[in-house]
Parts: structure tokens; sequence; C-alpha cells
């Protein structure tokens, strides 16, 4: 039985998951509302291109919807498990075109600011608070740290491609990577002090 | 295990966690973890960091096309779905709906005896009510309703369609929203003993029984 989008809009995203591998639109409805923002925004950020992005995204979605039965509440959040399904898609999208480099704003300030918006719940206005955590630690990280850090989730590249590109030993690689989340956590850890 | 075993495996965890392994070392890393409760503990306190990397992304605005497709693309999932989910028989609020119904056939306002006609396959039933065009196009044992010239609707409220079946109304799963053109349907899945079909506006999300006056209401020939 299809769930009424006000009854849905009341529902947690664990809650939703079970509805939504019912097949009821409603429920799949309220959790794209809830991070198709994020979700696509992702996408871009990754491929760098704003149709790409749109069908990475619409994948991602209806790939969550026709195997929503495959979240399992112990591993994560579905908004994580969500946003993991949107980053390989893209990560997928963008070794498919070969020769293609993927979008890298190392020095661009730019791409780690974020525009304001209303914000619909307390619960998103503590991602928002959370995302300017994080901002801020990526900004504070040295910038050899967040370079790997930028290459392998956002450029989808492996230790030893990063190695190869930065001319690197991939020891030193996997250290700037331990190094650099190492710190994000410890600013998010002081964050909730 | 001992403190050196760790320590190899624990340089390898950040790469881990940002899908950096390769395939075969992914493999590897991940029954090493399966037993390891102090890479599990680590993973565990790397987590919200490498959960957060996409927070902080730059906001890009979805544009709206894309919601759309996706429902259109969800909805046409569902549409094999028989209507029946939703059925009230004999309730005080159901009788209202009925009775509107009721009224609206014998006041003039059935569209049963507008145009019908076989196309191919698909009977075609199509007329105005209240500037509205309506069109029934029968598939198989579904159908789908089609309407046009419709006024914009307030940001709350939404178009709802009802079929009744031997009596009872159903309401129809999908919602009707105008686009821009003026123009929404729905599919009705089973239309099998459906005698009147008939759209009403619905608050936000739709309601479970009719509370308005119906402004389409279709008379479906058995």
């Amino acid at each position: 039985m299809a769930v009424r989008r006000e009854k849905a809009e009341r529902l947690a995203d664990e809650e939703l998951m079970p509805l939504v591998g019912r097949k009821d639109p409603e429920a799949f409805e309220v959790l794209y509302d809830r991070h198709g923002g994020v979700a696509y925004s992702l996408a871009y950020r990754v491929v760098g291109d704003r149709a790409a992005a749109e069908e990475v995204t619409q994948e991602a979605f209806i790939s969550v919807w026709r195997s929503g039965a495959r979240f399992d509440a112990t591993r994560g959040s579905v908004r994580s498990w969500l946003l993991s399904v949107v980053r390989n898609r893209a990560i997928d999208f963008l070794r498919s075109k070969a020769g293609k480099a993927p979008k890298l704003d190392f020095d661009d300030d730019s791409a780690l600011e974020q525009r304001p918006a209303a914000e619909r719940t307390e619960e998103e206005a503590l991602r928002r608070e959370t995302a300017v955590e994080v901002r801020g630690a990526l900004g504070k990280l040295p910038g050899e740290q967040s370079k790997v850090i930028e290459l392998a989730y956002f450029g989808g590249f492996s230790h030893s491609e990063i190695a190869e590109i930065l001319q690197l030993p991939m020891g030193t690689v996997k250290g700037r990577m331990r190094l650099g989340l190492e710190k994000i956590r410890g600013e998010l850890a002081e964050g909730l002090a | 295990m001992n403190g050196s075993d760790h320590n190899r495996w624990s340089e390898d965890l950040a790469a881990y966690m940002l899908g950096a392994l390769e395939p075969g070392e992914t493999a590897e890393f991940e029954r090493h973890l399966a037993d390891c409760e102090r890479c599990q503990a680590e993973l565990r306190w790397f987590d919200p960091a490498v959960q957060s990397l996409p927070e902080a992304v730059e906001r890009q605005e979805p544009p709206p096309q894309l919601r759309e497709a996706l429902m259109a693309e969800v909805r046409a999932d569902v549409r094999p779905a028989p209507a029946k989910a939703r059925r009230w028989r004999s309730r005080p609020a159901m009788a209202f709906a009925v009775a509107v119904l009721l009224i609206a056939v014998a006041g003039g306002y059935e569209i049963g005896a507008g145009d019908s006609g076989n196309n191919g396959d698909n009977t075609v039933l199509s007329t105005r009510e209240h500037g509205i065009s309506v069109k029934m196009v029968r598939e198989g044992e579904g159908g789908t309703l089609h309407l046009a010239n419709l006024d914009q609707l307030p940001s709350d409220k939404v178009l709802e369609a009802w079929v009744r079946r031997e009596g009872t109304v159903e309401a129809v799963p999908a919602l009707l929203v105008p686009d821009r053109k003026g123009q929404a349907e729905t599919t009705i899945a089973d239309m099998s003993g459906v005698d009147t079909v008939m759209v009403t506006e619905e608050p936000q999300g739709g309601s479970e029984e009719p509370t308005s006056p119906a402004i389409v209401t279709m008379s479906v020939p058995q």
C-alpha cells in the first residue's frame, strides 16, 4: 500500500527504506527530496559536468529504488549508503570515459564553499554545521594531505595511481591519507566537544 | 596477531576507507578486518571523517527535470500493480464521496456520453467538463487518464483520481499535478469492473477519501 506523502515525511530514513523496498513511490520521493541535493552535488563534484551529474544521480537513485532492500542499517546511515552509491556510480562514469581526467580543484577555494540555503530541519542544520567543520578541517590540512584525499575520494584513483601521478612512494601516499583523515576526525571531535 | 602485523594493515586502513586500495588488496584487507578488533575499532573511529567528505562539497541545485524524470521512471515501475490498495465500503465519509459522485453524474456532469472510439487495441473515451479536456485510454486491463486545460493549483493542493467499482470507491495511487501546459495524467492499473472515474482537488499528499466535489466525472461503459 502506498504511504501518503505526509505520512512518509514524518518517517526517518531508516523507516522509509523498507517502504522503498516494497516499491512505495511516496517514500522514495521523500528520500530523494531529503538527499537529492547533496547527491547531485557530490556527483557534480566528481564528474565536473552538469549533464553527467544528472545522469549519474538518476542512475544511482534508480538503483536504490530497485535494490532498496539491500540497505543494511547495521552498516551506517541511509544517507551515507546513498552517497556511497552515488560516488561509486560517478567514479564508474569517470572510468568509462577513457582519457577523461576527473575534475580536481586543489587550488580552488570556492570548491569548498557552500551556498546558503534554507535550513528545513534541525537535522539539515546539523549537517550544514558538520559541512562547515569539514571544510574548515580540509582547509587546515597541508596541501599534500588534502591532495591525496581528494584524488582518492573524488577522483577515484587508487593509491598506486596517486603515487604515480605525484611521483611519490606508495607508503608515503598511504601515510598522507591516514594523517589527513586523522586531522579531519580530530577537528570533527573538537566540534562535537 | 602481534603489533607489527597490525601496523602493516593499519597503514592500509585509510586507503581502504577512501576506496583507494586495488581490488585484490581490498579483498585481502577485508579478510583481515573480519578478525581484527583493533582495525575494526580504528575503522569506526575514522568513519565519520570519511562520511563527512561528501557533505563538504559545494552545493549545486539539482535541475527540476532530474526529479521529474526520476519520479516518472519510478511511477512507471509500479504501474502494473493492481490499484486495489485502498478501499472503503459503507463508511460515512465515503457515503459523501459516493453521493457527490452520483449527484455529479445525475446532474449532467457525466462524461460517458462524450466521444468514444477505438484506437487500434485501445479504447478511447474523451470529452470536456468545466473546460477540462478528459481522455481515458484503455490499455489491456488498465488505462491512462489524461487531463488537459487544467488550471495551475496552489502549492498545497493536488488532484487525486478515484474509481468506483461495484459500489466501492478506491483512490488511484499516483496523484496528479498539472504541468506548465496544464496537463496531467495518471495510470489506473486495473479497470476491471470500474464504472466511474472521477477527479477531485485534495490537500498536498492526497486524501484517504474524497473531500471535495469532483471536477471531472467520467462514466465508463462496461
